[in-house]
């Protein structure tokens, strides 16, 4: 039977092998920025042809070589491209799980059935089993074991690819250390992946803030870059002396793993107080850091942060303490802007009682006069920008909202900066990494608060409060800290599989051996050792003269008495005696089964 | 693994991709592509596993008719115990073909019987590769059977040997008593109640006025004690004892008496045959050695290399 012809046991494997190399192809394309109906079309059409166009081949080899060049490729291209291919990468393991399960059964319904043997059970049956089975198992393990293998293999630090002059000459903005930033140049808002982020909880990745603002651009007031002093890979950050967050808060480990070509921004969750990288970093007054020779494709950098994890109340509270006075020298100075803009700053705020209501005020009245647009038409040159956004366009994207909530900020005293980097992505379910796409470069306003540091405020994006974020993300997580409720859903998802259908058999077994009494299982047994000696019961016979011929066959009177037995048991009133079952078990149990 | 099975492509395939996916995944801290590799190190793992458990718990036992001849093939009655959801099987020596079934299953096997002995076990091969295809388990079990099997030589074509020889009664079988019986009257005598209707001599009933019956020659006693000597080269002897057949089933299908004279494990063995099963389960136990003595008086034909 050919492969593709009907009977075959071949062709159902086509489909999941078609399906794992689709998966491939999509996960190819993802990387290389083709389609990804394509490249899923294309991994599949492969795979059809694999199967069914090379009859000369073993197809049971021509499958598993698929499934393995597809798997190497899926992982190859999985590796670089920023995991955010995990959802296709659990559909090419369960479609090759799927294959290689119905491969080895064409290769079993391809063999000549036992004749009179017991059937195979029935092939999906057997496949969904297996693959339940296999799929608990190896979620098992896999919660077990993958965080520690990540943990104790995992690379903290990784030099990758050096970036050319091209590379950091056609990086995006977002990914190059600036001291200004310029509020007329649009940002970029491509799909592809910057970079991932093995962490507890997302934040804002920090990459720089600015404090002075002209009312076009924003600028560091204290732009100078000091080198950082390494301890091999490590290098120790010296934070803000009135950040109190970066001083005394909790801290938080994050690796970042680059797929751009080139930064020299070193991106981090505020405020970073220790950095292991094999590159020369430098260090800003504000406590951002940049990379000297900035890092390529696949370089691997750590970075402990430390930072207050407050909530509303305490922020409320925070208002008691005072101020340090060279926070409101740099941070609270009332910036150049229009009067307009200084009047609805006030109005907004004036029935605010503490510096975060204000705040939240102003939040407020943005997300109801104001719209988001990455295609807001830019200001005017020599424009208040701000000024152009509140009053005349209302429409704008993160850099302008972010900047109008600093102006306004400082317009009532509170001590304010723009910060840049990226919202903290799109969290794998499967491994919690957060994957930051170009897409997601953004800007939002720091506030300062007493006691407590700098906190990111932004209207446009929904990050919670760090007092108020979850730290759980994966499922692999999740599974690791209901470690109970996931293995005994595991045990009974494996007992349903493999052990229903034993039960079930079971329960049929020892239903018909009660239903037959012991002279039928007897005269049964008789007849088998018969049977096998050559000398089978004819049908006229009772069990008393075929006890006897048999006897007489084998040369083993003791058989004539099991024959007596029988008959007194099978057909006499008052049965048999217990010993005498024993005897005739005996006699028939030395005789074989 | 020569032992225990083999390892297939899917193993490697398994290992590869769990070693790349593990190795790959902890260097770039993709955490997806460490859960891949430690799948495909699941798969590997259980796959080789799962085969090894399933088949211990399988048990064989086996039984045959009791007689076989050499190039024929019987059939060997097979059944499985314990829980496996596919098990291949095969009888070994010689290898026969592989069948599947599940286990606990009975089942015939058809097998070739490809040489002249008693067989007291018989070796089968078991294996599986379920459920993954990873590593095919196999485990060759020697089974006793409850019923030895005698394997006959294959008779080869001979004419029959029927020679005259004193008679001692033991030419007794049905055929031969037909054959050699005859009509020849040899006297009559008074009738004796009992006496069969058909023997009643009506003439001389008639004449003597009482009835008599007649009383027949004894039956003719023809065959041959055969001497099968199978001291010699092993493939010459398998053609003595096949020819050793041919001459035996000749002569009792012509009605004549047999008498074996073979050299058994016990020593030699010289006793009358009276059916070609019993002359198969003689050859088959015949092996090198002196040949027991024929009986005094039979016509002697010998057999050897």
């Amino acid at each position: 039977v050919k492969t593709w012809e009907r009977g075959s046991p071949w062709r159902v494997v086509a489909v999941p092998v078609a399906l794992a190399l689709g998966a491939v192809g999509t996960i190819a394309a993802s990387r290389s920025g083709y389609s990804l109906v394509l490249g899923g079309l294309a991994g599949a059409t492969a795979a059809l042809l694999g199967v069914f166009a090379l009859p000369s081949l073993s197809t049971r080899r021509v499958v598993v070589l698929l499934l393995g060049v597809g798997g190497l490729g899926a992982l190859r291209h999985a590796s670089f491209a920023g995991a955010d291919t995990s959802s296709l990468l659990v559909c090419w393991a369960a479609a090759t799980l799927v294959a290689l399960l119905l491969v080895d059964r064409a290769g079993a319904e391809q063999m000549s059935p036992l004749p009179h043997g017991s059937p195979l059970p029935s092939r999906t049956g057997e496949v969904v089993r297996m693959s339940v089975t296999m799929m608990v198992i190896a979620a098992v393990v896999i919660v077990v074991l993958g965080p520690t293998i990540t943990d104790h293999l995992g690379r903290h630090v990784w030099p990758g690819v050096d970036p050319s002059f091209g590379d950091a000459v056609n990086a995006p903005a977002s990914l190059r250390a600036s001291s200004e930033l310029d509020m007329n140049t649009r940002p970029g808002v491509s799909d592809r992946v910057v970079f991932t982020v093995s962490a507890a909880r997302g934040e804002f990745w920090r990459g720089e803030t600015f404090d002075q603002w002209d009312t076009h651009s924003w600028t560091q007031s204290q732009p100078d870059l000091t080198p950082l002093v390494r301890d091999g890979n490590k290098v120790a950050v010296t934070p803000n002396a009135d950040d109190v967050g970066a001083l005394q808060g909790q801290t938080l480990q994050q690796t970042f793993h680059m797929e751009a070509p080139f930064s020299n921004v070193v991106f981090a969750a505020p405020s970073p107080v220790e950095i292991e990288s094999d590159k020369v970093l430098e260090q800003r007054a504000d406590g951002t850091v940049s990379a000297f020779a900035g890092f390529g494709r696949g370089s691997t950098y750590t970075v402990t942060s430390r930072s207050s994890l407050p909530t509303p109340a305490i922020l409320r509270a925070s208002d008691a303490q005072p101020i340090p006075n060279s926070v409101k020298v740099q941070y609270a100075e009332r910036p150049e802007t229009t009067e307009r803009v200084q009047i609805l700053a006030r109005e907004v705020t004036a029935r605010a009682p503490t510096t975060y209501d204000k705040i939240l005020a102003i939040e407020a009245w943005m997300h109801t006069h104001l719209k988001y647009s990455i295609n807001a038409p830019l200001a005017p040159r020599n424009a208040d920008v701000v000024d152009d956004f509140l009053f005349r366009t209302r429409v704008g994207w993160c850099e302008q909202v972010a900047s109008s909530l600093v102006v306004m900020a400082r317009q009532v005293g509170i001590p304010a900066r723009l910060a840049t980097g990226f919202v903290p992505g799109r969290r794998d379910g499967l491994t919690g990494q957060f994957v930051v796409r170009e897409r997601d470069a953004h800007a939002w306003a720091e506030i300062y608060f007493p006691g407590v540091g700098w906190q990111p405020f932004d209207p446009t994006a929904s990050v919670p409060l760090a007092g108020d974020a979850g730290t759980s993300g994966s499922w692999l997580q999740w599974a690791r800290h209901h470690a109970l409720e996931f293995g005994l859903l595991a045990a009974v998802l494996v007992l349903g599989a493999i052990g229903a259908p034993e039960v079930a058999a079971a329960r049929r077994r020892r239903s018909e051996h009660r239903r037959s009494s012991w002279a039928a299982r007897n005269l049964h047994r008789l007849e088998r050792i018969g049977t096998r000696a050559g000398r089978p019961r004819a049908p006229a016979e009772t069990p008393r003269e075929y006890a006897a011929a048999l006897a007489a066959f084998l040369h083993d009177e003791r058989l004539r008495t099991v024959g007596d037995t029988l008959d007194a048991d099978g057909f006499s009133a008052s049965g048999t005696s217990a010993s005498a079952r024993a005897d005739a078990d005996a006699v028939l149990m030395s005789l074989g089964p | 693994l020569n032992g225990p099975g083999e390892l297939t492509l899917t193993s490697i395939v398994l290992f590869t991709l769990g070693a790349y996916g593990v190795a790959a995944g902890a260097a770039s801290g993709e955490q997806s592509v460490v859960a891949v590799g430690v799948f495909a190190f699941v798969l590997f793992v259980v796959g080789i596993i799962w085969p090894i458990v399933a088949l211990s718990g399988v048990e064989v036992d086996a039984w045959a008719p009791a007689d076989a001849i050499v190039g024929e093939s019987n059939d060997l009655h097979v059944r499985l115990y314990g829980r496996a959801p596919r098990v291949e099987i095969r009888v070994l020596d010689p290898p026969g073909q592989w069948w599947v079934t599940a286990a606990p299953a009975d089942g015939v096997i058809p097998h070739l019987a490809n040489r002249r002995g008693v067989f007291r076990s018989v070796r089968i091969e078991l294996r599986t590769s379920a459920p993954l295809g990873v590593f095919v388990r196999s485990r060759i079990i020697r089974v006793d059977l409850p019923v030895e099997i005698a394997v006959a030589p294959r008779p080869a074509q001979a004419a029959p040997r029927l020679y005259d020889y004193p008679g001692n009664g033991l030419a007794t079988t049905a055929s031969a008593l037909h054959q050699r019986a005859g009509d020849t009257v040899r006297a009559v005598r008074p009738y004796i109640a009992g006496d069969a209707a058909r023997l009643v001599h009506w003439p001389t009933s008639a004449r003597l006025g009482s009835l008599v019956v007649r009383e027949h020659e004894p039956p003719a006693t023809l065959g041959v004690a055969l001497i099968v000597d199978l001291n010699g080269d092993r493939d010459v002897v398998e053609d003595i004892a096949s020819l050793a057949a041919g001459i035996g089933r000749a002569t009792l299908a012509a009605g004549g008496a047999l008498w074996c004279c073979t050299s058994e494990v016990g020593g030699p063995v010289s006793a009358p045959v009276a059916d070609m099963r019993e002359l198969g389960r003689r050859l088959a136990r015949a092996r090198d050695g002196e040949p027991g003595v024929p009986p005094e008086g039979w016509p002697v034909e010998t057999v050897r290399p």
